[in-house]
């Protein structure tokens, strides 16, 4: 199988998807539309045989990773291989599904690098075993030197740097950056983007598991420190949250950006509330890290020239929302 | 102190009348054997004493007459009929009140609520009904006076009693809410000298108004100063049933197969 | 001895004794009330932060603070009651989510008024809290740990059943569908009075202290409460039936849960599948601030209440005062820590002896 024609089924599929959910959205009425969030029909890719493994740091319950997962499922159909995915927060836990992957003997495994001194080295093993690695997400400065044939991902600082500019162009006088979780670097580098970009940035922790705690620290937050008048969140419930405590807060002027998106707040930035969303288009994350290690397998070609190859930052405002609605509201972003 | 009694006890009750019998009663918890072989009857207006070491069986038998466990041997009546309790409420609607050692209180809650506790006074019959509240407070004063009792605030947390008045306004309770048959669980154990003394004066005031008593102890002097009939358990059977005209203290307190030693308390009791 | 006439006479011993007791003057008293030393402590913060957060000053601010202690205080109020029983319940944040979820994907999937939903979804909870009741008496084993487990049965199902059905972590928008108004008004009405939003949220916090206070201070089934928290086995002996007074209490924890999960779901109309986990430990805080003791037997709604309201205020004041966000947990533990001292301390204030 040649590149061109993978390529070509890679397009085919994406079309059908398109062509699938376009479909599906003019059907729907209120309620549930009968449709399941892996997307449209597979592109009935060969039988390659091949079993990948993935391996990640999810905490259970991040919409996140379903998405990736959602990638790299299709990945797997479309190339007529075998996905098997595990997790683990915790590294020295994640080192060790790694070392369970190549126990069996997998065909090749993506795996984030979160933690690089403690994966690193089991990462090395594999690749002395004769299974490929390559990663994604996060670990961009370090898989050079994990040997890893490349990695996709977005680039948190960079999304971080852009937010702020984009804010800063839209008249921002001082920014509010929300982190919802307590000790994620992930979080942290985003917010600490765009300060760089923006200095007169200030963080606020909020409690992520509570809506209500949210909004109501938001909508302090505006009310106590007029002078803000952008508020970047860094995931898209929280940027609804936001909406309301804007309101809340007697200041509907407030502007909002986000990272992340769901359909909600997609719909929302078609509607103008919120201005734009950043995505790591975390679906093509999973999706090429295990296309990659199929067309290693296959042919040996390596993505990327020795650099990360960069997922995102894609940013979504009024003048491109149209197009990709349909694919958030299906969770194939 | 004791026309609380006289306005309270059963007036149907006959001296000598059977209150409760037990024939051949036993228990086994499991392996365990803690009694066998009971037989033990209360009658009206007398004191039937229980004694025994640690360990005897005094507990296991009181807590089969006041509901706590049901018997898996043997047969109890009540009034002539035979019954198996399975609750503590099912006894104490048979008139059986039962006053534990640990009495059977809640320390952190007021005099006036414990003493209505399991029997609160309340308006209607809605579930949550308000509870008449100022008339349990001026009953449980006006109760607890008449035993000589005085809280400067009936409202105040039951803990802060002395463990004597404690022991009485558990017995007050028991005997107020029309109690047949009086159980109390080694009341004078943990007690001081003057205290023992008023909780044995309010033993013999309520037997003298009628109601049977049954006295657990491993006092064989306390016993004595109040007992009508005496049984001894060791070891889950009775080893000694006899009563007052056919015993001396001398011979209950050799029986107690010299358990606890009394020395320092000296008692008179002017009968 | 044995025949004085007692009705006028108390017996000779009893003035003795008297005098002896320790005097509670009405101070004391009123000191010893379970939730005065969280008054005192609340009045304490509400003034500091009136001085230090100019932000706080503000009508709309104070209603702000109003509405996130409600949305703790309304399942702290049941919290506070079992706890009062003697027991803990660890899986009430994950419940109140468990509520939500149900009623949204309930409805969504099968295209049902959320009316219907919304009952089922209490039957559920009803049923959950049973289950906890029953298996903490039947077992014997510490209610802090049955209900850690169904904790994480719930936080587990939360999410796996979420993503079973609807193939993400989050519950699908409901506010397109046949009932949401009806039912928005109910659980998520706001009143806007000038620049004041008022919450129903609050109201019903509200009401729901106001009915727990009732049949704790007032009500047969409030004595028991009390009683089988300080005494279960002394509660048990007189008669108080102890299993269904628990069993009952457990329930009503679940009720209060679903009523939260209610609002969060009519107010955010999407609910993330792990949310909720954390604020288990919340309602124990507001109900310990509050005076109820964690051995049970002793507190009451309106110190739960007001615990519930010391927890809001501190965590938005901290915002209001401008402080560094990223020490926000270390301050609101050492305000709480505060809280409690105070309350300690003027409890101990009303037993000291004044003998007199």
């Amino acid at each position: 199988m040649t590149p061109t024609r993978t390529r070509k089924r890679l397009t085919a599929a994406a079309g059908m998807a398109t062509a699938a959910a376009l479909a599906l959205g003019a059907c729907s009425g209120g309620g549930a539309p009968s449709t399941t969030s892996t997307g449209g029909g597979g592109g009935g890719g060969g039988n390659s045989g091949y079993t990948f493994a993935m391996i990640t740091h999810e905490t259970p319950g991040d919409t996140f990773w379903d998405r990736i997962k959602a990638g790299a499922q299709q990945a797997a159909k479309d190339t007529g291989a075998t996905l098997k995915y595990s997790s683990d927060p915790d590294a020295s836990k994640q080192a060790v599904l790694i070392q369970n992957a190549i126990d069996s003997k997998v065909d090749g495994i993506a795996t984030t690098l979160v933690t690089p001194d403690a994966l690193i080295p089991t990462i090395k093993k594999a690749q002395a075993a004769g299974i490929p690695v390559d990663t994604f997400n996060s670990g961009i400065d370090f898989f050079q030197q994990a040997g890893a044939l490349t990695h996709f991902a977005s680039n948190e600082k960079l999304g971080g740097q852009e937010a702020g500019k984009r804010a800063a162009a839209s008249g921002a006088t001082k920014i509010l950056c929300t982190i919802q979780q307590t000790g994620s670097v992930a979080l942290e580098d985003r917010c600490a983007g765009v300060k760089a970009s923006f200095p007169n940035t200030e963080n606020l922790q909020v409690n992520g598991a509570d809506d209500a705690a949210v909004t109501t620290a938001i909508q302090a937050k505006l009310t106590e420190d007029k002078s803000i008048n952008w508020v970047i969140t860094l995931g898209a419930p929280q940027a609804l949250d936001t909406i309301k405590a804007a309101q809340g807060a007697g200041r509907p002027e407030v502007k909002i950006g986000t990272f992340d998106t769901n359909p909600d707040a997609a719909q929302a930035v078609q509607d103008g509330k919120i201005q734009w969303f950043i995505d790591q288009q975390p679906y093509l994350q999973g999706y090429m890290a295990i296309t990659q290690l199929y067309l290693y397998k296959k042919n040996g070609n390596v993505l990327g020239g020795g650099q990360a190859v960069l997922t995102g930052p894609s940013f979504v405002d009024k003048t491109n929302i149209a197009q990709v609605l349909p694919f958030i509201k299906q969770n194939t972003r | 102190m004791t026309d609380t009694l006289h306005d309270h006890a059963d007036p149907e009750l006959y001296k000598g009348e059977p209150l409760i019998e037990m024939t051949d009663i036993g228990k086994t918890y499991g392996a365990v054997r803690a009694l066998k072989g009971i037989n033990l009857t209360v009658n009206a207006g007398e004191v039937t004493c229980v004694l025994g070491d640690n360990g005897a069986g005094k507990s296991t038998l009181i807590k089969i007459i006041s509901g706590l466990h049901p018997h898996n041997e043997g047969t109890m009546k009540v009034d002539g009929k035979e019954v198996s309790f399975s609750s503590p409420r099912d006894s104490l609607g048979h008139g059986i009140a039962t006053v534990y050692q640990d009495l059977a209180v809640v320390d952190l809650m007021e005099v006036w609520r414990n003493f209505f506790l399991g029997s609160e006074m309340v308006s209607g019959r809605a579930p949550f009904a308000p509870l008449k509240i100022n008339d349990m407070k001026r009953i449980a004063d006006e109760e607890l006076r008449k035993m000589g009792i005085v809280v400067k605030d009936i409202n105040q947390p039951i803990g802060t009693l002395s463990g004597g008045q404690r022991q009485c306004v558990a017995i007050a309770r028991a005997v107020y809410f029309g109690a047949r048959v009086l159980i109390l669980d080694e009341p004078t154990a943990a007690l001081g000298v003057k205290q023992s003394g008023v909780v044995l004066k309010y033993t013999a005031a309520a037997r003298d108004a009628g109601l049977g008593v049954v006295f657990i102890t491993h006092n064989p002097h306390h016993a004595y100063l109040v007992g009508n009939h005496f049984v001894i358990l060791k070891l889950g059977q009775a080893v000694l049933d006899k009563r007052r005209s056919e015993v001396a203290l001398d011979e209950l307190t050799r029986q107690m197969a010299g358990g606890d030693e009394l020395t320092e308390l000296s008692h008179e009791l002017q009968k | 001895m044995s025949s004085t006439p007692v009705k006028t006479d108390p017996s000779p011993s009893a003035p003795a004794e008297a005098s002896n007791r320790v005097t509670l003057g009405w101070s004391n008293r009123l000191l010893a009330r379970p939730e005065i030393g969280a008054l005192v402590a609340a009045v304490a913060i509400f003034i500091f932060f009136l001085i230090v957060a100019p932000a706080f000053r503000s009508p709309a601010s104070f209603f702000t603070v109003l509405y996130q202690s409600s949305t703790i205080g309304i399942v702290a109020v049941a919290v506070g009651m079992l706890m009062i029983g003697g027991e803990f319940d660890l899986s009430a944040g994950v419940l109140v989510t468990t509520a939500g979820l149900f009623n949204a994907m309930f409805c969504y999937q099968l295209g049902i008024n959320l009316w219907v939903g919304a009952v089922l979804s209490l039957v559920v909870c009803l049923a959950i809290g049973f289950l906890n009741g029953y298996l903490v008496m039947r077992t014997g084993i510490p209610s802090f740990l049955i209900t850690l487990g169904t904790f994480f049965v719930l936080q587990g199902a939360n999410l796996g059943v979420t993503k079973l059905v609807t193939g993400s972590v989050s519950s699908p928008n409901i506010n397109q569908m046949a009932g949401y108004d009806s039912l928005n008004w109910i659980f998520a009405h706001e009143w806007a009075i000038g620049s004041v939003t008022l919450s129903i949220t609050v109201i019903w916090w509200f009401l729901f202290v106001g009915l727990a206070a009732y049949v704790l201070q007032r009500t047969k089934i409030g004595n028991w409460i009390y009683a089988v928290g300080g005494n279960a086995a002394s509660a048990r002996a007189v008669g108080v039936p102890v299993t269904r007074v628990k069993v009952g209490l457990f329930m009503t924890v679940a009720f209060l849960a679903w009523f939260a999960g209610m609002h969060y779901l009519y107010n955010y109309n999407t609910l993330q599948a792990g949310n909720g986990v954390g604020n288990e430990f919340l309602y124990i805080i507001a109900a310990v601030v509050g005076g109820t003791l964690l051995t049970g037997g002793y507190g009451n709604a309106i110190g739960v209440a007001i615990g519930a309201f010391i927890f809001g205020m501190t965590s938005l004041c901290i915002v209001y005062a401008g402080w560094d966000p990223n020490w926000f947990k270390a301050f609101l533990g050492v305000m709480l820590l505060l809280a409690v001292l105070v309350n300690l301390y003027v409890k101990r204030l009303s037993t000291t002896r004044k003998v007199g």
